[in-house]
């Protein structure tokens, strides 16, 4: 029926505005309270998950096998640890204050940000780069979100460099087969923290209330 | 130099990360650090995942074992073939990267265009026709001939992927020599030069205001204007223009033709239902641009698009290069109430009528929620647009030469 057609045009239409990757999301409405940036930044978790797994498959056919075969689990080798790892004892994470909980999370994306950068300057194809590129400016967007979500309940940004060079205690890989393994685990401790992060907002958003309803239009799923 | 990390890698593989020719054999071999207790006959290998059969294994020593591949094929991808050497329960020890290809062939059909002879930009093709399988750098070149220096172009892949931009510092009215680069792990290989005036290969933005509208209640006529690119009057250069128009549904573009648009109407006025294809009538108005299109449906929505041609620049007779296409306008004919059947075009109906109920939908839109001020009919026209073009079907093909 027309009418029905009118609707689904619509839909589409706002969907398009409001998910436009490279611009921040569109918003009918005017106030954003805390409660709305934790909404907008799990929104934004939930995103980079299902970008991440298009990104992930991407290159890692671009590794080649085993790397991009589903059981692949390599020995993760005695080195620095790049990042700090999102896996955490349950009643730990439970006991975490809204401040710790949201500091870790910020400190650890500002890591892998500087991480996937560096993955970006030497990747091989076109297209890889091209993707990287985007998925880093949607990741820099989640680092700012949750900066924004601290400085709205009065929490102080952690301090170090977030989007400075590769920080000390990671030297690079002495081989190119080592290098692949350290993309590998890389992109699975990206993985893990989207998930761990869903959760963390998912239990913060319970904790401070959003300040108004508004009109919110759910994207399609592509 | 090694990491200084507390526990030693558990095996050692060399060669590590050799780059060879296809066809190539190659011995690699493994071997175990002091600290892990393997012997040589318990480590496999695979290659790609794929094991490798025992009957190409040998026992070098107690701790370190070999294989032996012959004639090997291109990398499978270009971060290189994943030689690696297992435990007895499959775990990894080490691995290599293999990295086996060809050296690259001689770019060729360097072909180049310049902006409102700002800047320039080229493309060009890989001279391989298969693959090099090793991942290929472009770098291209340029030089005034008879003056010294090599200049290397820096932004690449601004027209596709094998070609490059350069933004500024460029002369007129003085021959350039253009050359790309290719190098792999392999070798290198030069093209061959081309040499050209940036005066030679100019061309300009398309056409702006681009404006389709009705004539009066004329039912098969559409007017066409537009202003010229503002670069235009920078230049000593006139413009020649070119309009193509189609029906929304239909994947064919009808051309029309130069500035003066030439052409006699051949019937078809007035009967409503016109099966001749559409011609142009000739509607010069002064300096502005336009064109009148005649023998069109009624009652239809068409989408135009104008392009345009810079030629006798600084008084030559040579013609420029054609710009892009302007974004399509889209504009309908009109419909007289009293046109019979017989002539319905199925489907345009019915999206004029969603057309007019989107239209007031967005004003209600407007006035009663907040923010949203982007939406309105004009969004829904650019989609629709949008959407014939990412149709393959209709897609139309790409600048003339």
């Amino acid at each position: 029926s027309p009418t029905g057609d009118s609707w689904g045009i619509f839909t589409f239409l706002c969907a398009a505005l409001c998910n436009l990757p490279a611009l921040p999301a569109l918003n009918c409405s005017e106030e954003l309270g805390a409660g709305q940036s934790i909404q907008q930044t799990y929104d934004l978790t939930r995103y980079l998950e299902h970008q991440l797994r298009t990104l992930a498959g991407t290159y890692l056919n671009y590794l080649g096998p085993p790397f991009n075969e589903p059981d692949f689990n390599p020995p993760r080798l005695a080195r620095a640890e790049r990042v700090p790892s999102a896996t955490v004892d349950l009643d730990l994470w439970r006991g975490l204050t809204d401040n710790a909980r949201l500091a870790a999370n910020y400190r650890a994306y500002s890591r892998l940000l500087c991480y996937l950068r560096v993955l970006d300057s030497q990747v091989g194809t076109a297209e890889l780069r091209h993707r990287l590129a985007h998925f880093c400016a949607s990741l820099q967007g989640l680092v700012l979100s949750i900066g924004g979500v601290m400085s709205s309940l009065g929490y102080p940004l952690p301090a170090g460099p977030a989007g400075s060079p590769v920080p000390p205690g990671a030297p690079a890989a002495p081989n190119d087969f080592l290098k692949k393994m350290d993309d590998f685990w890389l992109l699975k401790e990206l993985q893990t923290w989207l998930w761990r992060s869903a959760k963390d907002f998912n239990r913060l958003k319970k904790k401070v209330p959003p300040a108004m309803v508004t009109l919110r239009l759910e994207a399609r799923e592509f | 130099p090694l990491s200084v990390s507390p526990a030693a890698d558990p095996a050692v593989i060399s060669p590590q990360d050799p780059t060879l020719l296809i066809g190539s054999s190659l011995v690699a071999t493994c071997t175990v650090s002091p600290d892990f207790p393997q012997k040589a006959e318990d480590l496999y290998w695979t290659l790609n995942g794929r094991r490798l059969p025992a009957a190409s294994y040998t026992a070098l020593g107690p701790s370190t074992l070999s294989v032996a591949l012959a004639r090997l094929n291109g990398s499978r991808q270009q971060s290189g073939d994943n030689l690696v050497c297992h435990s007895r329960d499959g775990g990894i020890l080490a691995g290599s990267c293999l990295y086996v290809g060809l050296p690259p062939e001689k770019p060729v059909n360097i072909t180049c265009w310049s902006k409102n002879m700002k800047d320039l930009t080229c493309k060009w093709a890989p001279g391989t026709e298969g693959e090099t399988f090793l991942h290929t750098n472009y770098t291209l070149k340029y030089k005034r001939r008879w003056y010294g220096q090599d200049n290397t172009c820096q932004e690449y892949h601004t027209a596709g992927t094998y070609s490059c931009h350069i933004p500024k510092d460029l002369a007129l009215f003085t021959p350039y020599e253009i050359w790309v680069e290719a190098s792999n792990r392999l070798g290198v290989a030069v093209s061959d030069v081309v040499m050209l005036d940036i005066l030679d290969v100019v061309t300009t933005d398309p056409p702006s205001d681009v404006h389709v509208s009705r004539v009066g209640d004329l039912e098969d006529q559409l007017s066409v204007r537009w202003s010229s690119p503002p670069a235009l009057k920078d230049f000593l250069f006139q413009a020649k223009y070119q309009i193509q128009y189609r029906v929304e549904d239909s994947s064919e573009w009808k051309v029309g033709g130069h500035r003066r648009c030439r052409g006699t109407a051949r019937g078809g006025r007035g009967s409503g239902c016109s099966h001749l294809p559409p011609l142009q009538v000739v509607d010069d108005v002064g300096n502005q641009t336009s064109c009148r299109l005649a023998g069109l449906r009624p009652g239809t929505v068409y989408f135009v698009q104008v392009r345009c041609n810079p030629f006798s620049i600084y008084g030559s007779k040579k013609a420029g290069i054609w710009s892009d296409w302007s974004n399509p306008t889209a504009a309908s004919t009109p419909r007289s109430e009293r046109v019979a059947g017989g002539c319905d075009p199925k489907g345009g109906e019915q999206n004029t009528t969603l057309r007019r109920e989107l239209k007031q939908f967005f004003g209600w839109v407007k006035k009663h929620a907040y923010g949203c001020s982007n939406l309105g009919i004009k969004l829904y026209d650019q989609w629709r647009v949008w959407l014939q073009k990412s149709h393959k079907t209709r897609n139309q093909v790409g600048k003339e030469p």
